[in-house]
């Protein structure tokens, strides 16, 4: 059935603890981090910005972006990258022969290449567990229940709702790629 | 699919020291290996949860590094030269020593050196159960950092921790607060999903969030606002904030002459409380109020009284006042300007938080040992709690519901009462007892989950005073841990996934730890070890029924939280405490104090000065760092990375954080000239650490911090404890039990060229 399967990342209950990275790896053994959590407007990881006390310090785990029209799936020429009906981006490994070209084409660096693979890895939105009715390995690890599995395109989906109801956005509107994964800003501090 | 149907699933618990999250575990298990952990399902779907360390739990179990079989040292302890023996030598080795050791200094020179057991049950009790038998010497764990709070909540409210009587009533998600403080504690990094989660959902449902703390962490990033407090101020501005709100009247002082000793008169020449017999009733100990409709004193015994908290009385000539307003006065000395002096927060935002605590219909005070970990970090607890108390924030009457498990200890803290039990050290009194036999001489030390030279305060004297005392030292162990290098005797123990324990958590559920594969290698669980070596010393009988054994007995205790569970029911998955059903009416909770209440002033404290909680200098923290030789206040937050020293050495981890790092404000870096990344030396008189530095705003200026539990060969040199203090606190020795104070400690920095050059 046609659907546009995505995630929303609610950055309010993010606590970048990086329990998706780690799930992400362990359950489709990857060499790299298909998700990782960025820190935001800093160099280094878990340091907030502004000067003390006045500081502010936001988490985004990023990773595919299982757009609607996926410059990685254009850009390999051994059709190992596959849109399927469900949404998910795909990558068959087997068939992926190590040339890069999709790293190039995603706006998002979210294909990585393994050396020791000699191919590329990226985020399957766990289509093994999806296919058997489970959800992403992530979106249960979650620690701060910030991650939300489910059909974009269903409006009664609590990713619709979530989508609706907090303004969420996505990365990159400019390249025009049409990503499922959505973010929900941290909400305003209410100062005293 | 045929791989599926070899998957075989088990249901267990990580019971990993963590805050007692107790996280179901579901294992994967093909053949005899475990493939794959995952969260396992409780009958309350909120309770199913992992964490990162959790999920990298399986690189403990399958670690090359893991210790394979018993050993015995050859080389100089430290030096980690040992070789292979098999158990039954380890084991005879063991207690020819102890009895030997015995034989010359008494059963009471053996000392059982329990780490935190985590969620366990049975590893901890068989230990106790020896100690218990052989009448030697159990050392509380209590003392690693973890005594202060207690010894705070113990004064204020009679019980050992105040999670359930401050927080419990956010942790179900039933009633929203207006407000939440964190104060002192990072749940958001140290307690994700048992504290966190239900922060968070409060304020998805309109709490605000308020952080204290010296640094900006997770859990600051999510406040409303943030007071960056200096380190070992916390009293200060707790009476800053009682200032404010003693002013503007906005104490509950319905609460406080009901749940408090606030009403109770104190006799203003000695500060003792005034008692019945002072004002005539015949041998009467009774608390003393004075009565505003009468205009005169009452026990407080007496029906259709109305007290007083407020004013000066005299009664028999004595003059005397309500402990509130005793606490009144001490906090009129803290008017926020003078406050916001003490503690480096702005008088503006002390005055704002406690008009919003005193104006809201509930504020919720989530606390932990963090701030408890400097030298007066009991008085930082009860300061706390007085606010709390002080403005009714405190659970003081019960209806219904669930208390914790009642288990059946009483046959593992004495396990045969026809003779005395175990003496019992805290563990920093083991230092003197060691060094220089005081109270008595310990001689030999059987370490047990626990990295005893990694995580104690103050290395050096552990490694060049300690050890070299002891004639005999034995660790169970995983990992050639700098501990572990100690040992004379090394013994390989079980990973979680391979032997079973009983799990009183998370409440109100309780869980069975259920073995998921045979033990690896030689290794034996802690319960198995304990029994090889109770054969050997007469008490085997004690032992034989093994750790199912051991869960029955602690599941036995009779109380009715706990009837109707078995083992064998537990097997299937989590079973819910049997609740208290509803009374009808509300009962005052009768709180463990002297009085009975809760104690806002301790007439025991009163001769040394902390019947009220009092701010007192730090022991080391340099509140003014001008011209200080070290000017630096040393703190050490914890990591979502490691359970103290559990998980330094997983690789999954360790991807993701490599190695240790100083957190210094961009302010003292540019005074030392370092730069983000440098090699840096942190040291004081005791010893130095060298490790790189992250220049962050995220830590207050004057302040560092190093994450605890790297091991110490993670670092260039040196380690967190190379810099901490054994300095005992009198106070908290009488209490309860002296605390390490790793949070109040003061260093210097200095780029590492430098030391060198």
């Amino acid at each position: 059935m046609k659907k546009r399967l995505g995630l929303v990342i609610d950055q309010e209950r993010c606590i970048g603890c990086e329990a998706c990275t780690v799930a992400c790896k362990l359950e489709n053994n990857s060499n790299g981090h298909c998700i990782r959590v960025e820190t935001q407007n800093v160099a280094q990881k878990d340091t907030p910005e502004g000067r003390f006390p006045e500081l502010k310090m936001d988490f985004m785990p990023r990773l595919c972006n299982h757009c609607a029209d996926p410059p990685c799936v254009d850009s390999c020429p051994v059709e190992a990258l596959v849109k399927r009906e469900d949404g998910a981006v795909v990558l068959d490994q087997e068939k992926c022969d190590g040339c890069q070209l999709c790293v190039e084409a995603c706006p998002f660096d979210a294909i990585l290449y393994s050396g020791e693979k000699e191919k590329v890895e990226k985020c399957n939105l766990c289509v093994h567990r999806v296919d058997q009715g489970l959800e992403p390995f992530c979106v249960i690890c979650c620690e701060g229940q910030a991650m939300h599995f489910g059909d974009m395109d269903d409006p009664s989906s609590t990713v619709s709702k979530l989508v609706a109801a907090r303004e969420a956005f996505q990365l990159k509107p400019e390249a025009k790629t049409g990503p499922s994964v959505y973010y929900c800003p941290p909400k305003e501090r209410r100062r005293f | 699919m045929n791989e599926k149907e070899e998957t075989r699933l088990v249901r267990t618990v990580c019971p990993a020291h963590c805050g007692i999250d107790a996280c179901g575990i579901l294992a994967h298990v093909k053949g005899d290996r475990v493939v794959k952990v995952e969260p396992a399902d409780f009958p309350n779907p909120r309770y199913r949860r992992i964490c990162l360390r959790g999920l990298s739990s399986l690189d403990i179990t399958y670690h090359p590094d893991r210790l394979k079989y018993p050993m015995k040292r050859v080389g100089e302890r430290g030096e980690g030269k040992f070789e292979r023996i098999s158990w039954d030598q380890a084991l005879d080795i063991i207690a020819e020593q102890f009895k030997d050791i015995a034989s010359k200094h008494g059963w009471q020179a053996l000392s059982w050196v329990l780490g935190g057991p985590g969620a366990g049950t049975t590893k901890f009790g068989a230990y106790l159960r020896l100690a218990s038998l052989t009448q030697s010497t159990r050392v509380s764990a209590w003392g690693y950092g973890d005594a202060g709070l207690p010894c705070g909540s113990r004064v204020l409210l009679g019980t050992h921790t105040p999670y359930a009587l401050l927080f419990g009533s956010i942790m179900g998600g039933e009633s929203v607060p207006d407000m939440i403080i964190a104060w002192g504690t990072n749940p958001g990094e140290a307690q994700p999903l048992n504290i966190m989660r239900p922060i968070m959902n409060a304020k998805e449902k309109g709490a605000l969030l308020v952080v204290i703390d010296p640094r900006f962490t997770v859990t600051a990033s999510k406040a409303d606002e943030y007071l960056g407090v200096k380190p070992g101020t916390d009293a200060a501005l707790a009476l800053g904030m009682m200032q404010v709100i003693f002013q503007k009247e906005l104490q509950d002082a319905a609460f406080i002459k009901r749940h408090t000793v606030g009403p109770y008169l104190v006799r203003t020449d000695t500060g003792k409380f005034l008692r019945g017999k002072d004002m005539g009733v015949k041998d009467s100990q009774d608390y003393v109020i004075w009565d505003s409709n009468s205009d005169s004193p009452k026990v407080r015994s007496e029906s259709g009284v109305e007290s007083s908290i407020l004013g000066t009385y005299t009664v028999n000539g004595l003059e005397c006042k309500p402990s509130f307003q005793l606490l009144k006065d001490l906090a009129d000395d803290y008017p926020p300007e003078r406050a916001s002096v003490i503690t480096g927060v702005s008088s503006d935002i002390i005055t704002r938080l406690a008009e919003k605590i005193g104006t809201s219909e509930k504020t919720v005070f989530v606390t932990n040992m963090g701030f408890t970990r400097t030298f007066h970090g009991d008085i930082s607890m009860r300061a706390l709690g007085t606010v709390a108390a002080a403005t009714g924030n405190i659970t003081a009457t019960f209806r219904a519901g669930h208390r914790p498990a009642v288990l059946n200890w009483k046959p593992f803290l004495h396990a045969d009462t026809s003779k005395p039990s175990y003496s019992r050290l805290g563990i920093l009194q083991l230092y003197d007892a060691v060094i220089s036999g005081k109270p008595f001489p310990i001689k030999a030390v059987w370490f047990a989950f626990v990295n005893f030279l990694n995580q104690c305060a103050h290395s050096s004297k552990i490694a060049n005073e300690m050890f070299p005392k002891l004639d005999f030292i034995v660790a169970t162990e995983l990992f050639m841990t700098p501990t572990a290098r100690y040992a004379d005797i090394l013994l390989p123990v079980c990973s979680y996934l391979e032997f079973s324990d009983f799990i009183p958590f998370p409440h109100p559920y309780v869980q069975l730890q259920q073995k998921v594969i045979e033990p690896l290698h030689e290794c034996r669980s802690d319960v198995d070890i304990a029994n090889g070596l109770a054969q050997r010393l007469g008490f085997g009988e004690y032992f034989d029924k093994g750790e199912d054994g051991f869960i029955d007995l602690i599941l036995d205790s009779g109380d009715s939280s706990m009837e109707g569970i078995t083992r064998e029911k537990l097997k299937q998955g989590p079973m819910t405490l049997n609740p208290i059903p509803d009374m009808g009416q509300e009962i005052d909770i009768p709180f463990s104090t002297p009085s009975g209440k809760i104690e806002l002033y301790s007439e025991g404290l009163r001769e040394v000065g902390q019947a009220l909680p009092v701010q007192l200098d730090p022991l080391e923290t340099p509140l003014k760092p001008e011209g200080k030789k070290y000017p630096l206040s040393f703190i050490q937050g914890h990591t979502r990375f490691r359970t103290h020293s559990m998980f330094a050495n997983v690789s999954a981890l360790l991807e993701l954080n490599p190695e240790p790092v100083a957190e210094i404000n961009p302010q003292d870096a540019k005074e030392r000239n370092i730069s983000d990344n440098d090699m840096v030396t942190v040291f004081n008189d005791r010893g130095k650490t060298t490790l790189r530095a992250r220049v962050t705003e995220g830590v207050r200026p004057q302040v560092v911090n190093i994450s605890e539990g790297w091991w110490l060969d993670q670092f260039k040199e040196g380690s967190v404890n190379h810099l901490t203090h054994d300095v005992i606190n009198p106070v908290q020795e009488a209490i309860y039990e002296p605390n390490m104070h790793m949070n109040d400690v003061a260093v210097e920095v200095v780029k590492y060229e430098e030391v060198e050059g």
